[in-house]
């Protein structure tokens, strides 16, 4: 039963979680607000609130497909969404459209199975969604909640936004388990965060790379927080002596790897383990299977997406991959199936949690002069033949605010002539060895 | 150049500001430019710029461009000139 029977969720700033009956009143009551209206996908506005989370399980009890998208969509964003995907309605943005919502004629339903979409993240100008049938995101909760062994006693705080597939697994994996989350819209840098974590008696906490450094940076001690046993990551690789550090601060640390493709969560390396396998990102999870194919990570499992959709149309399809996802990234795996990346075969840049290609970021580029952009961790540089500091930072406050990602995720910098391969490409390998 | 000149233009730096940029009512969170990680970036110029060290709980409550003027005074940053 999704949610589990004792499940909870907290307002931050509540006296007591909301579960059981009263719970399931409340979702209840949410669905039947979705009555009446049109066929088609919900556009969400996610918040990490009561409001935005009565929604998605709204719609989830309704059996009507929700896309839960950031709240903060700049209006060109989310109204290009609109008239690509057709929605029933639009709940919740802090940007609303101008008028109602683009006419749905000859457009055909949602599929069945269709349960969730979510956007796949810092992509440029229109962002796809992908398709997750109602049973990849229950798969996908439950085999977190077996893999990080959560039960009735855990709770854990928002630390992510929750249209944001780690943080979204977060709460799924704690509603399907009967563990509480605590809803707060503060990040870590807010003392109200931190109370919450007290007061409610936070058990986990899970952060991206960047947050990791971040907390570094807080003099983090875990000491003040007694109840918080366990931390978890993933969202890209961390770095080793953070691992290091914080797995020596936790009683339970856990490197995980995954994909909004494949729902949320692919691989978790067992806390246990993570002193004889250093910078492997675990096993499959539970119901799972990883391959090596020509070099490539390959998943097999029942959280894999239906498929990618680009327009209205592209919602009724069904199950377009079979369980198979071919991840993009480059692997192995040793003897015992633990999984160890070694570098991307496309060409996508992780910054600050967030997927980005980086040609699409070399075409925003288009008529600023030569320019290159390869990937790091966390950030991505962007090589430009152009002396000029001042245009340099100019690059990265544009990078920025199309992008939607912190200017320090881009590192612009100066070289004389961009490296060329024979056959006249630009030699990437070159660019990254000087980085 | 005083101590709040030297802070405004370190807040132009680490926020990404334009360099004719007021930044004295800005506030965490208030532009975009303000961000979680901006703050951390603002944080470590700041301790650059002034051979300071800041703890957790004023990284925490320096929510504004005033809150962080407070806190240099209490380095004993700028005292001199009250």
């Amino acid at each position: 039963m999704f949610p589990h029977p004792q499940a909870r969720l907290i307002p931050s700033g509540a006296e007591k979680g909301i579960g059981g009956d009263e719970l399931a009143h409340y979702i209840k009551r949410a669905a039947e607000n979705l009555d009446g209206l049109r066929p088609g996908p919900l556009f969400c506005a996610m918040r990490n609130t009561l409001a935005s989370v009565f929604c998605y399980l709204g719609a989830w009890h309704a059996g009507r497909p929700v896309a839960l998208l950031d709240p903060d969509l700049p209006p060109a964003a989310l109204a290009d969404l609109a008239e690509r995907f057709r929605p029933a309605a639009l709940l919740g943005f802090t940007h609303p459209l101008d008028g109602p919502p683009p006419p749905r004629t000859d457009v055909p339903d949602p599929h069945p199975d269709l349960g969730l979409l979510l956007a796949t993240s810092g992509s440029t100008g229109s962002p796809k969604l992908v398709r997750l049938s109602r049973q990849a995101v229950l798969s996908n909760a439950a085999a977190i909640a077996t893999a990080l062994s959560l039960g009735p006693e855990e709770i854990a705080p928002t630390s992510l936004p929750l249209h944001y597939s780690y943080g979204l697994s977060v709460l799924n994996s704690h509603l399907v388990a009967g563990g509480a989350v605590v809803l707060t819209e503060a990040g870590l840098l807010e003392r109200s965060f931190w109370a919450d974590l007290r007061t409610y008696a936070c058990t986990s906490l899970a952060a991206v790379p960047y947050q990791y450094s971040m907390l570094r940076r807080l003099r983090f001690d875990r000491s003040q927080y007694p109840s918080l046993t366990t931390l978890t990551q993933a969202g890209g690789r961390l770095a080793p002596e953070l691992v290091e550090e914080f797995a020596a601060q936790a009683e339970r640390f856990y490197v995980m790897y995954g994909q909004t493709e494949a729902t949320a969560r692919i691989a978790v390396l067992p806390p246990d383990r993570l002193a004889d396998r250093p910078g492997s990102v675990g096993v499959a999870i539970p119901g799972g299977r990883l391959e090596i194919e020509d070099g490539e990570v390959v998943y097999y499992g029942p959280n894999v997406m239906m498929g990618y959709a680009e327009r209205a149309e592209d919602l009724a399809r069904g199950d377009d991959l079979g369980g198979r996802l071919r991840t993009g990234d480059l692997g192995r795996l040793d003897a015992e199936g633990f999984l160890h990346i070694t570098g991307r075969l496309k060409r996508i840049a992780k910054v600050f949690g967030t997927r980005v290609n980086l040609d699409d970021v070399e075409r925003l580029l288009r008529g600023s002069g030569p320019i290159a952009v390869t990937a790091g961790d966390d950030r991505m540089t962007i090589w430009t033949e152009t002396a000029d500091q001042p245009t340099r930072a100019r690059l990265a406050r544009r990078l920025a605010a199309e992008l939607r990602l912190h200017w320090s995720g881009f590192d612009v910098r100066h070289i004389e002539h961009l490296p060329l391969l024979p056959t006249g490409k630009i030699d990437y390998r070159r660019l990254e060895s000087l980085t | 150049m005083s101590h709040l000149d030297r802070l405004r233009a370190v807040f132009r730096v680490a926020l990404n500001l334009p360099p004719d940029a007021g930044v004295d009512d800005l506030e965490y969170r208030a532009i975009p430019q303000w961000d979680s990680l901006a703050h951390m970036a603002l944080i470590a110029a700041m301790e650059d710029e002034f051979s300071i060290m800041i703890d957790t709980d004023e990284m925490i409550d320096m929510s504004s461009f005033a809150k962080a003027a407070e806190l240099l005074e209490k380095h004993g940053i700028g005292a001199a000139a009250v």
